[in-house]
C-alpha cells in the first residue's frame, strides 16, 4: 500500500459519502459503483489499473471541460436561434461538435498543419517518437502524425463524397417514389430490398475484387451500397408528409412534382434527413476504414487511418500503441458524429410530443 | 341522477389551489393555475373546457397523478383525508384502481392487445386480493350484463382488436367498476364514437355510476353530454375556474360572459334558400356514382345529388358512411368505378390528373384539421398567393394586394399575417386562412369537411359566419360534410343523409327535420344530445334502452 | 389461424425470391469483368493458347445463363466448382472454415443477446437518469469504434501487457472446448462489445416507444405494481420489436465476423473471402458471399416470421 493507492480511494469513498449526505442519489449511486469497480480492478491488475482509472478520469474531466468551454463559445458567437438550442446541448453533443471543427480544420489545413508530406521516408523504419516526429514513424520510416493530419482529409473527405453521393441517390429517388407513388414506388422500394439483403461489407469486397480498387470505384460502390438506406429513410420521411392535406391541397390546385417536392416536402424533412446524413456518414466512414484495413482501400502511398492501422498492426505485439492512433483517430470521428446525432434525434423526438 | 343529490355525504376529493406545469421549449410553465375543487361522495362533476383548458391534467392530477413532462407544482389534493401530493408512490398506487379509477378516452388503444379484456379487467381485483380470480370473472360478466354489452358471458374472452369501441368504452367502464371504487375519472370517454354509440355508452355510465352510487368527475368538452352527466358542472378555461354551479343552474343562468357565449353558440342560424326556379343547371351533380378503393368493397353505392349556386348542401353521416370519399370522388382523387360528375352541366375527367386548370380552380376544398391543411413552413402570404400566382398569373404588386384583399375578407389583419408561419397562429386563425387560400383560385364551389369539427365553439362559430357571409358575397356553392347536426341546423339548405356507402334520405333541410323520418335519419336525429338535463332520460323513456345506439343501428 | 398461415409463405416466398436475385447479382457481377474470368486470372501477359485452355476448363465457352444455372444448381447441393488459385474444391476450403466462423458467430451471441436485452430493458426503465446517460454514452462509444481498433485496444491490455488471453486465436482439432472457448474469448469479445452496443440501444428505444403507449398508463392507473406493468403489459408487446433486434444484429455479426477474423487471424470464412478478394479467385468470393447473404436474408426472415407469429392481432383474428 502506498500513498498514491490509499489516497485514491479514499477521494472515491470520500466523496461517496459526501454525495449520500447531500442525498444525491444518482450521483452517490455511480460514484459508490466506480469505488466498487475500482475495488475490484485494484485487487486484479494492482496499482496499474488504478493509474489507468485515474489518468482516465482525467482525460474525461478535460473532455468535458473542453466541451464546457466549447458550448459557451458557440453561444456567444452563433447566431441567435441556433445558439438558443445549443444552450441546452448536452456535453456530449458539444464534445462531438469541437472534434468535429478540429478534424474539419486538420483536413483543410492539411498542408500547413503536417510538419513532413504524407508519402515523405525521413527516417528509418519505426523509428521512436522525437522532436522531429511527434509520433516516430511507420513501418516505411514516414512522419506517422503527418500522414494522420493527411489522413483526416483523404479518408474523411473520401467517406464524406460517397455520402453525399448515397445521398443524393437515395433521397431523390425517395422523394419521387412519395410523390408518385404506383409502380415506379414499388420497383424502387424492392430494388432497394434487394441491395439491404447483401450485407454491406460482403457486397463492397465482391465489387471491390471485381472492379479493382480505385477512389472512384470506391466512392461509387459506397454510394451504391447505402443509397437504399437512405432511400428508405427519405421514403418514410417524405411519405408522412405527403399524407398530409397541403400537399393534397398543392396537388388539387395542380401542382407539379417539382414544385411539390422543392416547396412543400423538403422544408418539411430537413431535420430527419440532416440527422440520417450524419448517421450515414459513419457507417459509410466505418465501412470505408474497414475496407482500407483489410488492403482494399485507399491505395499507399497515400494516406489512409485505415490502410495505417494494417500496416503497423505488427507493433500490436510489442506493446506499441502506434497502430491504435489512426483506429483512434476512425473512433473519435465516429463517436463525435455519434454524438450530435444523438442529441439532434433526441431534440427532434422531445419537440414532436 | 335527482335522488342522489339529496343523499349529500361527506366530502370525497377536496382540491386546493392546484398548481400545474408542463415542460416545452425546455422550461417549465404552468399550465393550471390555482384551480380548487370539492366533489362529495356519490356526486357527478362535469369539467368542461375547451381544448388547453387543462381538464385532463385536472382529472389525472385527482388520482395523484402527472403524466410525462407533467408535474404538480402547488396546491393540495385530498383524498378522503388522505394527501395526495405528498404520499408515498407506492401508497399512491395502491389507491389507483381500488378507490380511484380512471376511463381514457381511447379504449381501443388503452386495452393491452396482449391479453384477453377479462383478465385485463379482474388485474386490479385479483391484485387487490378483493377477489379470487373465478369470481372476479363473474363479477366481470355481471357488470358486462349491467351496461348491456351484447353476450356479457363470453364478450370478455375476446381480445381488444375483437371488440368495436363503443362496446370496449363500456368494457373499461366495467373494469373501472371492477373494485366498486369511489371515484372515477372519465376522461372524454364518447369524445372518439359516433353518436349513436356514444348515446348507449353515456346510458350505460349514468346507470351504472347511479346504482354502485360512485363519485366521478366526467371530462369533456361537449356542454349537451355533460348535462346528461353531471350534478354540477365546472367550467375551465386555459387553466382557471370560470365559474361552477349545480348543472339545472348552470343552463339556465350562467353568471360569466364566457359560460353565456358557450351556450349561446348554437343560437346561430342563416335563412334557408330554396333552387333556381326554372331550367337551371346545378354547379355540381353528382350522378349514380360507385366507388371503391382498390381491391376493397364498395364504399360509394349509387350517389347522386346535385348543388345549385349560392345554396349549401350538408353532407351528414357517421364515419364510415362515405361521406369524405364522396368529395374525394368530387375532387377526382378517387376516380369512381362508376357514375359520372358533372360541372355545371359538362362531365368532368375521373382523374384529377386528366383535368383542366380552370376545372381544378373552380372546385376547392376546406380541409378538418388546420394544421395539417397548411403547410407549416410556408409563409401565410405565399399560401394565399400561391393560388392566385399558379391561376391568375398575378405578380409582384399585383400579387400583393390580392393577399391583401383575401386577408380583409376573412377579416385578418394583412400586415399582421402577412409574413408569418402556421404554427404561429391559432386554430381558428388557421382555419380562416384555408378559407382564404380556397377563395385565391376564385372558385364556384367549396366543399368543405368538418372545417368546424376541430374547433372549440365560439371559433366555429366565426367560422361559420364568415363561410356563410363569403357565401352571400360571392354567390358560392358550399358542399358541406359534417357528423355534426347542429351545424347543419345552422347553415344548410339541403341535407344528404348517408350511411355505409348509399344515401338514405335528401332534400330541403326544413323538410328533413321534421317527422315522418327514414327510421336512420330518426336515429341520427334523436341521437345528438340537447342542452337539457333531461334529455337522455326522456329519450330513453322514448325509445327503450335497447333502442338506440348499436342495437337498432343494426336493425 | 389462416391469416398467419399466408402471411408467413408470402413472406417465405419473398425470401426465396430475395435470393434468387441475389445470386443472379453474385453470378451476374463477375461477368460484367473488363475481359471475362479467364484473363483476369491469367493476366496481361497470358497466351492466346492458355487463355483458351482456361476457358474450355471453366466452360466459358457456353452462354452465361447455362453457367448460371450449372452454379446455382450446384451451389444448392454445396458444390461451388474449384479454386482457381489453389484448384482445390470450394467446398472442401470453405467447409471446416464455415464451422469455425459460426462457432464464434454464436459464441459471441450467446453472451451478447441476453446480455444486451437485459441490460436494454433495465436502462429503458431508468431511462433519463445518470446510468441512463452513461449507458447511452458508452454504447455510442462501442458502436462508433471500429472492429480492428477495438480488437486491438483488447489485444494491447489483454494480452500483450497482462499476457491474461492468447492474441491470436491458433485452433487445432484436438482442443478441449473450455480451451477453445479460452483462445476464441478476445475475437469473441470483440464482437460482443460491438453488437451489444446496438442491441442494447434498440431495445431501449423499443422498451421506451412502448412505455408511451396508453395501454400502460392505462396499467399504471390501475395500480398495477411496475414490475408487473413491465412483465404483463409491455414484455408480451416487445416480443416483435425485441426478436427484429436480435436478428438484426446476429446480421450485423456476420460483417463483424470478417474484420474480427482478420485482427485475430482466425481460420474463418471472413478471412478466407479477404484473401480469395485479393488474389481475385472468384469462385471463392462467389460462394462466400452467397454463404453470407443467405444467413443474412434468412435471419431477416426468422425475424419477420417471428414478429407475425407474436402479434396479438394477427393471432386472434377477428
Amino acid at each position: 500500500m502506498n500513498y498514491f493507492v490509499i489516497g485514491f480511494y479514499a477521494l472515491l469513498i470520500g466523496s461517496s459519502c459526501l454525495a449520500a449526505y447531500y442525498q444525491k442519489r444518482s450521483l452517490f449511486l455511480l460514484l459508490f459503483t466506480l469505488t466498487l469497480v475500482c475495488f475490484l480492478m485494484g485487487i486484479i491488475g494492482g496499482q496499474p489499473a488504478l493509474w489507468f482509472v485515474t489518468v482516465l478520469a482525467g482525460i474525461i474531466a478535460l473532455a468535458a471541460g473542453t466541451s464546457y468551454a466549447w458550448r459557451e463559445f458557440l453561444v456567444l458567437t452563433l447566431p441567435r436561434d441556433m445558439s438558443r438550442a445549443l444552450k441546452t446541448a448536452p456535453l456530449t453533443a458539444s464534445f462531438g461538435l469541437f472534434v468535429i471543427f478540429i478534424y474539419a480544420v486538420m483536413g483543410i489545413f492539411a498542408p500547413v498543419i503536417a510538419p513532413h508530406g504524407e508519402a515523405e521516408v525521413i527516417s528509418s523504419a519505426f523509428a521512436p517518437a522525437d522532436a522531429n516526429m511527434l509520433l516516430g514513424a511507420d513501418q516505411l520510416g514516414r512522419d506517422v502524425f503527418s500522414r494522420i493530419v493527411y489522413g483526416a482529409r483523404n479518408t474523411v473527405g473520401l467517406a464524406l463524397a460517397a455520402t453525399i453521393l448515397a445521398f443524393f441517390i437515395g433521397a431523390i429517388a425517395g422523394l419521387f417514389a412519395a410523390v408518385r407513388k404506383g409502380w415506379l414506388d414499388q420497383i424502387m422500394g424492392r430494388g432497394a430490398d434487394v441491395i439491404m439483403s447483401v450485407p454491406s461489407l460482403i457486397f463492397a469486397l465482391l465489387m471491390l475484387s471485381i472492379f479493382g480498387t480505385s477512389m472512384l470505384v470506391i466512392v461509387v460502390i459506397v454510394a451504391i451500397i447505402y443509397s437504399p438506406r437512405v432511400y428508405r429513410l427519405t421514403r418514410a420521411v417524405a411519405g408522412n408528409v405527403v399524407v398530409m392535406d397541403y400537399i393534397e391541397a398543392a396537388s388539387l390546385r395542380g401542382e407539379g412534382t417539382g414544385y411539390l417536392i422543392r416547396k412543400e416536402i423538403l422544408p418539411n424533412s430537413t431535420a430527419p434527413l440532416i440527422a440520417e446524413f450524419g448517421l450515414e456518414f459513419c457507417f459509410v466512414f466505418l465501412l470505408i476504414a474497414g475496407l482500407s484495413f483489410l488492403g482494399l482501400g485507399i491505395q499507399p502511398p497515400t494516406a489512409d487511418w485505415g490502410s495505417m492501422v494494417r500496416e503497423n498492426a505488427t507493433l500490436i505485439s510489442f506493446g506499441d500503441v502506434t497502430p491504435l492512433i489512426p483506429a483512434g483517430a476512425i473512433a473519435l470521428l465516429t463517436v463525435a458524429v455519434n454524438f450530435v446525432v444523438d442529441w439532434m434525434l433526441f431534440r427532434a423526438s422531445g419537440l414532436k410530443e | 341522477m335527482t335522488d342522489t343529490k339529496e343523499k349529500k355525504k361527506d366530502v370525497l376529493l377536496k382540491v386546493r389551489d392546484l398548481r400545474i406545469e408542463g415542460y416545452s421549449d425546455e422550461k417549465w410553465i404552468e399550465i393550471v393555475h390555482g384551480v380548487n375543487l370539492t366533489l362529495h361522495r356519490g356526486e357527478v362533476l362535469g369539467l368542461i373546457g375547451e381544448s388547453g383548458a387543462g381538464k385532463s391534467t385536472i382529472g389525472l392530477a385527482a388520482m395523484g397523478f402527472a403524466r410525462d413532462g407533467c408535474r404538480i407544482s402547488g396546491g393540495t389534493v385530498e383524498f378522503d383525508g388522505m394527501e395526495l401530493t405528498t404520499t408515498p408512490k407506492s401508497d399512491l398506487r395502491a389507491l389507483r384502481g381500488l378507490r380511484i379509477a380512471y376511463v381514457a378516452q381511447s379504449a381501443a388503444a388503452s386495452f393491452n392487445p396482449a391479453h384477453k379484456i377479462i383478465n385485463q379487467h379482474t388485474e386490479a381485483p385479483v391484485q387487490y386480493r378483493i377477489q379470487k380470480r373465478l369470481q372476479a370473472q363473474e363479477d366481470a360478466m355481471e357488470l358486462y350484463e349491467k351496461l348491456r354489452l351484447p353476450n356479457p358471458t363470453e364478450i370478455g374472452f375476446r381480445y381488444p382488436h375483437q371488440v368495436s369501441g363503443g362496446q370496449l368504452q363500456r368494457a373499461m367502464t366495467a373494469m373501472a367498476m371492477a373494485c366498486r371504487p369511489d371515484l372515477i375519472i372519465f376522461d372524454e370517454p364518447t369524445t372518439a364514437l359516433d353518436v349513436t354509440t356514444q348515446i348507449e355508452v353515456l346510458a350505460a355510465i349514468r346507470d351504472i355510476v347511479d346504482e354502485y352510487n360512485t363519485a366521478a368527475i366526467y371530462i369533456t368538452h361537449d356542454l349537451a353530454v355533460v348535462a346528461q352527466m353531471a350534478d354540477r358542472i365546472k367550467v375551465l378555461l386555459k387553466g382557471e375556474e370560470v365559474e361552477t354551479a349545480d348543472t339545472d343552474t348552470m343552463l339556465s343562468s350562467p353568471q360569466e360572459d364566457y359560460t353565456k357565449s358557450l351556450w349561446a353558440v348554437r343560437s346561430f342560424q342563416r335563412p334557408q334558400r330554396s333552387r333556381p326556379k326554372g331550367d337551371v343547371v346545378p354547379v355540381i351533380s353528382v350522378q349514380h356514382v360507385d366507388a371503391s378503393y382498390t381491391s376493397g368493397e364498395k364504399v360509394l353505392d349509387d350517389v347522386s345529388f346535385d348543388i345549385y349556386e349560392g345554396m349549401t348542401v350538408a353532407v351528414v353521416g357517421e364515419s364510415g358512411s362515405g361521406k369524405s370519399t364522396t368529395a374525394r370522388c368530387i375532387t377526382g382523387l378517387l376516380p369512381p368505378s362508376a357514375g359520372k360528375i358533372l360541372f355545371r352541366g359538362e362531365e368532368l375527367p375521373a382523374d384529377y390528373h386528366n383535368r383542366t386548370k380552370d376545372q381544378l380552380r373552380q372546385a376547392q376544398m376546406i380541409y378538418q384539421m388546420a394544421d395539417t391543411a397548411l403547410n407549416p413552413k410556408v409563409k401565410i402570404s405565399e399560401i394565399i398567393g400561391r393560388p392566385a400566382q399558379f391561376y391568375g398569373k398575378l405578380r409582384g404588386a399585383a400579387l400583393k394586394s390580392r393577399v391583401d384583399e383575401l386577408l380583409d375578407l376573412i377579416e385578418l389583419e394583412p400586415a399582421k399575417f402577412y409574413n408569418r408561419y402556421p404554427p404561429e397562429l391559432s386554430g381558428g386563425q388557421k382555419q380562416r386562412i384555408g378559407i382564404a387560400r380556397a377563395l385565391a383560385a376564385e372558385p364556384s364551389f367549396i366543399i368543405c369537411d368538418e372545417v368546424t369539427s376541430a374547433l372549440d365553439q365560439l371559433v366555429a362559430e366565426g367560422i361559420l359566419k364568415l363561410l356563410d357571409r363569403l357565401q352571400k358575397e360571392l354567390n358560392l356553392a358550399y358542399m358541406f360534410i359534417t357528423h355534426d347536426l347542429a351545424t347543419v341546423r345552422s347553415i344548410a339548405d339541403e341535407v344528404v343523409v348517408m350511411r355505409r356507402g348509399k344515401i338514405v334520405e335528401q332534400g330541403p333541410k326544413d323538410e328533413m327535420f321534421t317527422p315522418p323520418h327514414h327510421p336512420y335519419t330518426d336515429l341520427l336525429l334523436s341521437s345528438v344530445p340537447e342542452m337539457d338535463s333531461n334529455w337522455l332520460t326522456t329519450l330513453l323513456e322514448e325509445r327503450g334502452v335497447d333502442n338506440v345506439g348499436e342495437a337498432a343501428n343494426a336493425k | 389461424m389462416g391469416d398467419v398461415a399466408s402471411l408467413i409463405l408470402k413472406r417465405l416466398a419473398l425470401g426465396v425470391v430475395t435470393l434468387f436475385v441475389i445470386s443472379i447479382l453474385i453470378f451476374g457481377a463477375v461477368e460484367m469483368l473488363p475481359g471475362d474470368i479467364a484473363q483476369a486470372v491469367l493476366g496481361q501477359s497470358a497466351t492466346p493458347e492458355n487463355l483458351a485452355a482456361l476457358r474450355e476448363q471453366m466452360g466459358l465457352d457456353q452462354p452465361a445463363i447455362v453457367r448460371y444455372f450449372h452454379w446455382l444448381t450446384g451451389a444448392i447441393s454445396g458444390d461451388f466448382g474449384n479454386s482457381l488459385v489453389t484448384g482445390e474444391r470450394v467446398s472442401s476450403t470453405i467447409g471446416p472454415r464455415l464451422l469455425n466462423t459460426l462457432f464464434l458467430a454464436s459464441y459471441a451471441a450467446a453472451i451478447a443477446v441476453p446480455l444486451a436485452i437485459i441490460l436494454g430493458i433495465l436502462v429503458a426503465l431508468a431511462r433519463n437518469s445518470v446510468f441512463d446517460r452513461v449507458a447511452n454514452i458508452l454504447a455510442l462509444t462501442a458502436i462508433s469504434s471500429p472492429e480492428f481498433f477495438l480488437g486491438y485496444v483488447l489485444i494491447l491490455y489483454l494480452s500483450v501487457k497482462t499476457g491474461l488471453f492468447p492474441a491470436i486465436s491458433s485452433l487445432q482439432g484436438d482442443m478441449s472446448f473450455g480451451d477453445l472457448l479460452y483462445r476464441t474469448f478476445l475475437p469473441a469479445l470483440t464482437m460482443v462489445l460491438v453488437v451489444m452496443a446496438h442491441m442494447m440501444r434498440m431495445t431501449r428505444a423499443a422498451i421506451i416507444n412502448l412505455l408511451a403507449s396508453p395501454y400502460i398508463e392505462m396499467a399504471r392507473l390501475k395500480g398495477v405494481p411496475s414490475w408487473k406493468v413491465i412483465v404483463f403489459h409491455a414484455l408480451p408487446n416487445a416480443l416483435a420489436p425485441i426478436i427484429n433486434v436480435v436478428a438484426l444484429n446476429l446480421a450485423y455479426l456476420i460483417t463483424g465476423v470478417v474484420l474480427v477474423e482478420v485482427v485475430f487471424v482466425y481460420p474463418g470464412v471472413g478471412q478466407l473471402l479477404v484473401d480469395a478478394v485479393s488474389k481475385r479467385d472468384f469462385p471463392i468470393v462467389q460462394a462466400c458471399c452467397l454463404i453470407f447473404a443467405a444467413t443474412f436474408i434468412l435471419l431477416n426472415l426468422a425475424a419477420d416470421v417471428g414478429s407475425i407469429l407474436t402479434n396479438p392481432r394477427l393471432r386472434h383474428p377477428k
